[in-house]
């Protein structure tokens, strides 16, 4: 649920007063798209981006002997000259979710993370909490999803956890859909389990609807007329 | 009408699911008696099994699995790695009765004694896994089949056809990198339906990219979806790989009445898709046809849909 347990911990940070083709030789070597920037205790300055870099260099319509030129030319500035000061950052204490919810309000594909003292501790980027959110949903194991049509009502998740659970079943994760209808909840279990249809059927006895996912998903679809 | 061999033996039923697993040996009960109320039993060859030797279930499983296996049998444990897996202590001798079945059975094809056959036999095995028994199943016989026909009998190519409704994950791991080998599976889409594994961007790695192949077929789909689906992708791979023996992993629980899935498929959709894969054995290798049970669990169906089976084996 926390940062620290989804971050990268290798991070891979500059000098503010590398050169521009260091950057560039680094995003390259390490198959990333950004560099935090830290001085010589560790503190985070900045941040340099794959764009920033491909910015800051020739053009590639450029001829060889142009491209020569004019990159030794911009080979000598310095990092602290194209970097952004003004860095989105989170602590490893903070939730997934709160990354999550970061990334979806700021055009930025990775936070590097600090503690209270401004020291860069990692980097998680969109691609850590895609799998971290895979490892939620459960789905990297093996396992069936049911569809239950609920009462909108105190205890029902209980009931339908219970059942489930009585019969030594483990959960991958359980989703619910909102808004189904009025009074109304989808639950989508995601059950570890090639041995469900007894569930099934316990739930269906139990006055639960079981539905189809497909038949939910598709009365979800705008209709044509 | 073609020499048909039928693997069957009552010991298959010995192995115990324990009550509430739909795994039982009522299946075989169904599908011996579908076969032979219909009159078929006189035109088949009937193949009785026996026991595996070791060698040829570690060219597939590791040694920890098997002694594991043996263990939990011997110890009379209930279950084996997940609940799924329930246990007896004949487990593992029926286990090995039903590969070493299929062994012979596929013996019999090569030494031109049979044209194709049917081997009815329990535990399935396209889930198990080189180490780890998964979803009812602890050996994947289809795999070791191959292996088998690839060792003995120098067979290059093998095609393996999975229509069980689940995703054979373990034929699949297993063959990934071996481009002698081509998986095909068609199956309840991995988002809805154990084990979550088999989906369109699922081609192979290394040496065997482009020799695995998935089709998801969605929730509610039936007939109509999987004869294009089969037009589609099955039928142009096979055309280009050419296998000189066609494995089936046969499973019936995609049939509507069938309630371990949401697909539709009709009994004659059942038949359409055995009629198509006769006729790539027929087109590419020689008719040579092994198919192999795995799951299904109408009991209700299995005896017409067994037979139907069977019948277009033979080609009546």
């Amino acid at each position: 649920m926390f940062i620290d347990a989804s971050m990268t911990r290798d991070v891979v940070s500059i000098d503010p007063d590398a050169s521009i083709l260091e950057a560039k030789e680094l995003l390259k070597k390490h198959r990333i798209h950004h560099l935090p920037v830290v001085d010589k205790d560790n503190t985070l300055l900045g941040i340099v981006t794959d764009r920033d870099i491909l910015r800051a260099l020739p053009s590639a319509f450029l001829n060889d002997e142009e491209v020569q030129r004019d990159t030794e030319r911009f080979a000598r500035h310095k990092i602290k000259d194209i970097m952004s000061r003004n860095v989105y950052t989170v602590s490893p204490t903070n939730t997934l979710e709160d990354a999550l919810l970061l990334m979806e309000k700021v055009p930025v594909g990775a936070f590097p993370v600090v503690d209270q003292h401004g020291k860069l501790q990692g980097i998680i980027s969109i691609r850590d909490l895609m799998r971290a959110f895979i490892n939620v949903l459960g789905i990297h194991e093996p396992g069936t999803l049911l569809c239950i049509l609920a009462e909108d009502k105190l205890g029902t998740m209980k009931r339908i956890v219970d059942a489930i659970s009585e019969e030594r079943i483990a959960f991958g994760s359980i989703l619910v859909a909102r808004h189904w209808e009025e009074g109304t909840r989808a639950v989508f279990p995601y059950l570890l389990s090639h041995n469900v249809a007894h569930v099934k059927r316990k739930l269906e006895k139990l006055g639960f609807k079981l539905l189809n996912p497909m038949e939910w998903y598709l009365d979800r679809l705008p209709k044509n007329d | 009408m073609k020499r048909t061999g039928f693997l069957f033996d009552k010991r298959y039923m010995l192995h115990d699911t324990g009550p509430e697993h739909p795994e039982t040996p009522d299946r075989l009960k169904a599908a011996y008696e579908g076969v032979e109320k219909a009159g078929l039993l006189p035109k088949l060859t009937l193949i009785p099994a026996c026991r595996a030797e070791e060698r040829w279930v570690k060219t597939v499983h590791a040694e920890g699995h098997i002694r594991r296996f043996e263990e939990a049998c011997l110890c009379g444990y209930g279950e084996f790695s997940h609940p799924d897996n329930q246990i007896c202590s004949e487990t593992f001798d029926v286990a090995m009765l039903a590969v070493g079945g299929i062994i012979e059975t596929a013996k019999l094809v090569m030494e031109g004694k049979l044209d194709n056959a049917f081997c009815a036999v329990r535990p399935p095995g396209h889930h198990a896994e080189p180490n780890k028994a998964m979803g009812f199943c602890y050996f994947n016989n289809v795999a070791i089949a191959a292996k088998y026909l690839q060792m003995e009998w120098g067979i290059k190519k093998i095609g393996i056809v999975d229509f069980d409704v689940h995703h054979g994950n373990g034929t699949q791991h297993i063959f990934e990198r071996d481009s002698t080998v081509y998986f095909y599976s068609i199956h309840e889409h991995p988002s809805f339906s154990y084990p979550g594994s088999g989906r369109e961007f699922e081609r192979g790695s290394d040496e065997g990219y482009g020799y695995t192949l998935n089709s998801p077929v969605l929730p509610g789909q039936g007939d109509k979806e999987y004869m294009e689906i089969i037009e589609r992708d099955l039928a142009p791979a096979f055309d280009t790989f050419k296998p000189e023996v066609i494995l089936v992993s046969a499973g019936f629980d995609a049939h509507i009445d069938d309630d371990m899935s949401y697909i539709k498929l009709s009994t004659q959709g059942f038949s359409w898709i055995m009629k198509r894969i006769v006729e790539m054995a027929d087109k590419h290798s020689k008719g040579r046809v092994i198919s192999i049970l795995e799951g299904g669990y109408s009991l209700e169906r299995l005896p017409e849909l067994i037979k139907n089976h069977i019948q277009i084996l033979l080609g009546m």
